[in-house]
């Protein structure tokens, strides 16, 4: 009964995101894993996250002002662009980019240690392999997914800043002042990163729990990477409408 | 692929100096700054007939200088009129009893904001104190309508209409039951 099978691998995720948290222990090999895995799903995506920014505040800029050209309001871009980037754009692209990024090669690396009989090594030698292996990459998720986003924000803003000031000619002082005065410090800053930090821990979780649980197979890794890219992004997209309804009740 | 060492670690840390950095430069430069470390406030109370677009956390002036923001809107369910309460700083003690509180807007397209004028009553407002001059938010289609539609009367027609002050005579008017 397809039901019941949905409900068991639901319950199963579940139980291996609880053994990822219970395994997570501050010994100095974790941190040298850490700090390893930091580097390789962090600071790597650091490209795709820039360009990305950049290209969304550029556009965002561009469909706003004229919007707002209509009612005679194109000053109020600013905020337009900083409360969409902060409330939504930023937690939402920089996750779906990270999964795209990082939640693959996570997948596609816990599969081919699966495939090539690495995790069973590490259970004879009596090695936890959820401690080795996926506690350091989903708390390195964790860390890097909210300050990819505060990459993600800075460069589309100033690219926003760019395009509104030296291209459409709305005014420098007015620009960073209408947005001083839309964005609240704790309501909508705040509350992008964490939304960004349970994006980043879903999207580990989601590509960790795919990728240790693959077919011990070639196909089985390439089974296991995909679903991990289509998982993970439906369920940030998921809980990304719940906690807006649960936070931005104002 | 992977680099070893100290080049790594010199990796991790120069993405995390740069993203806390931003992280930082966006707080301060794109926030409204109200961190919220408990400022102390003291309260008063102000009753309107009418708020307009006034919201929670709008802007409390006096000459167009902050000086607090709106704190709580509730409805009066006896005397069913909107109390305000305002938070103002502590560092604006002692406000004259008799300064009056009025809904402005900050332009045409702006956000509502209460500016008050000060009196000249030595007495001050204790905290907890409602400020007993208030002036409802002006409407601006009511007001069209009225002018488009009433408007043009010599004074002499109806003995309420001031020579100088047609706007304070029309913010004496109640507001119509079709809001």
């Amino acid at each position: 009964m397809p039901f019941v099978a949905a409900t068991r691998s639901l319950g199963r995720a579940g139980l291996f995101s609880l053994s990822v948290l219970r395994a997570s222990t501050p010994t100095r090999d974790f941190f040298a894993e850490l700090v390893r895995e930091i580097y390789k799903i962090g600071a790597r995506s650091l490209p795709i996250i820039a360009v990305g920014g950049a290209f969304v505040g550029l556009s965002v800029t561009l469909l706003g002002y004229r919007a707002l050209e209509t009612y005679g309001a194109s000053n109020q871009i600013s905020a337009l662009v900083g409360l969409g980037l902060y409330r939504e754009l930023a937690p939402v692209l920089t996750a779906l980019l990270f999964i795209g990024r990082a939640g693959s090669s996570i997948a596609a690396e816990l599969g081919l240690m699966r495939a090539t009989d690495q995790i069973t090594a590490l259970g004879l030698m009596a090695i936890d392999p959820v401690a080795k292996a996926v506690a350091p990459r989903f708390w390195a998720a964790l860390i890097s997914v909210p300050l990819l986003t505060a990459l993600f924000c800075s460069l589309a803003i100033s690219a926003s800043y760019f395009e509104a000031v030296h291209v459409i000619g709305i005014e420098a002082g007015s620009f960073w002042q209408v947005l001083k005065d839309a964005v609240d410090f704790r309501h909508d800053f705040c509350v992008a990163f964490v939304k960004a930090a349970v994006f980043g821990g879903t999207a580990a979780l989601v590509a960790s729990y795919v990728g240790y649980h693959a077919e011990p197979t070639i196909e089985g890794t390439s089974v296991a990477t995909t679903r991990a890219v289509v998982n993970a992004s439906l369920l940030v997209l998921m809980f990304n409408f719940v906690l807006s309804a649960f936070l931005f009740q104002g | 692929m992977s680099v070893r060492g100290p080049r790594l670690e010199f990796a991790v840390g120069a993405f995390l100096l740069l993203a806390l950095a931003s992280l930082l430069v966006l707080a301060l430069a794109s926030t409204n700054g109200k961190f919220g470390f408990g400022q102390a406030t003291y309260p008063l109370t102000a009753r309107f007939t009418n708020l307009g677009q006034l919201r929670p956390n709008a802007p409390v002036k006096i000459g167009g200088v902050t000086i607090g923001n709106v704190a709580a809107i509730q409805l009066d369910p006896v005397k069913l009129d909107a109390v305000v309460t305002l938070a103002i700083d502590d560092r604006y003690q002692d406000l004259p009893a008799d300064t009056s509180a009025g809904i402005l807007t900050g332009g045409l397209l702006g956000e509502s904001y209460i500016g008050l004028q000060p009196g000249g009553d030595p007495e001050p407002l204790k905290p907890g104190e409602e400020i007993a001059f208030t002036t409802p938010a002006v409407d601006l289609i009511q007001m069209v309508g009225k002018y488009m539609f009433g408007g043009g009367k010599p004074a002499a027609d109806s003995g309420e209409q001031d020579s100088g002050d047609a706007t304070g005579a029309d913010a004496t008017v109640p507001p119509s039951p079709t809001e």
